[in-house]
């Protein structure tokens, strides 16, 4: 098994990204640049499916709070769905519950979205 | 006969590498199972011993990985004590500031959380500074 893949798919301008493994102080730069990608090809509407996300370190907070101000000054934001419950108690023990938006699964996240362009 | 430690202690020997936290923390949550707490409590644990490596890796040792971390678990009657041992530069208490998780939300910036993981995942957690090494003591204790 690999520690990190991420797989990435458009959704009707939402970029879906799909990490399976965990992220930490290992594999945090593989994440940081598919995220850093995504921006410099001005995909600023960031889903983040974390169903098979394992585990997220300090490290990987990082990188998602590394780009959060640049996504939302071009109209955009970085979403979570499907968190395991490890992850959700990471998230939400450092008051980033607040910070981002979370949804159950993607599809709602999706639907939330849609309700906002519309 | 041979006589059992105590308190009984399991001894993890790593170099100062990060592609070792993946093995540092799955045994980190298998002991934390074995010391009698639930699964959700040992994930816990073992993002806090994530966070306590990685600072030794990353700023202890400066990133430098022909070093040695040495983690030792130690069974105790009603707690898991976790000592994270390493010859690299020492964290002193009074260097350590702990983030406001408010003024994060309010003022987002990248770094500084893991020693927040590791307080609020812990039930306690001190730097210990040694003549030969230096460590970091984390404990949970069993059922809170």
């Amino acid at each position: 098994m690999v520690d990190l893949s991420i797989q990435i798919r458009d959704e009707n301008g939402v970029a879906v990204v799909q990490p399976e493994g965990f992220i930490n102080a290992h594999t945090v730069r593989q994440f940081e640049s598919a995220l850093e990608n995504l921006v410099a090809a001005g995909k600023f509407t960031i889903l983040l499916d974390c169903q098979r996300l394992s585990y997220i370190s300090s490290a990987g907070l990082g990188a998602i709070m590394g780009l959060i101000e640049t996504v939302r000054e071009n109209g955009g934001d970085i979403l979570l769905c499907s968190l395991q419950q490890n992850v959700f108690a990471i998230f939400d023990t450092l008051g980033f519950t607040q910070l981002y938006r979370v949804f159950a699964s993607e599809v709602e996240a999706r639907q939330a979205l849609a309700g906002k362009t519309e | 006969m041979k006589t059992i430690p105590d308190p009984e202690v399991f001894r993890l020997v790593i170099p100062s590498q990060t592609r070792y936290l993946n093995l540092v923390t799955g045994l980190a949550k298998r002991a934390s199972m074995v010391a009698g707490m639930d699964d959700s409590t040992a994930a816990k644990v073992s993002i806090a011993v994530d966070e306590a490596v990685t600072n030794v890796i990353m700023h202890a040792y400066g990133g430098e990985t022909d070093h040695i971390v040495d983690i030792e678990l130690r069974f105790m009657p009603l707690a898991l004590e976790i000592h994270i041992c390493h010859t690299g530069q020492s964290i002193r208490a009074d260097q350590i500031i702990l983030p406001d998780p408010g003024e994060y939300v309010k003022h987002p910036r990248k770094g500084g959380l893991g020693l927040l993981l590791m307080s609020r995942f812990m039930d306690e957690v001190h730097f210990l500074e040694g003549k030969e090494r230096n460590e970091c003591c984390m404990i949970k204790r069993v059922g809170t």
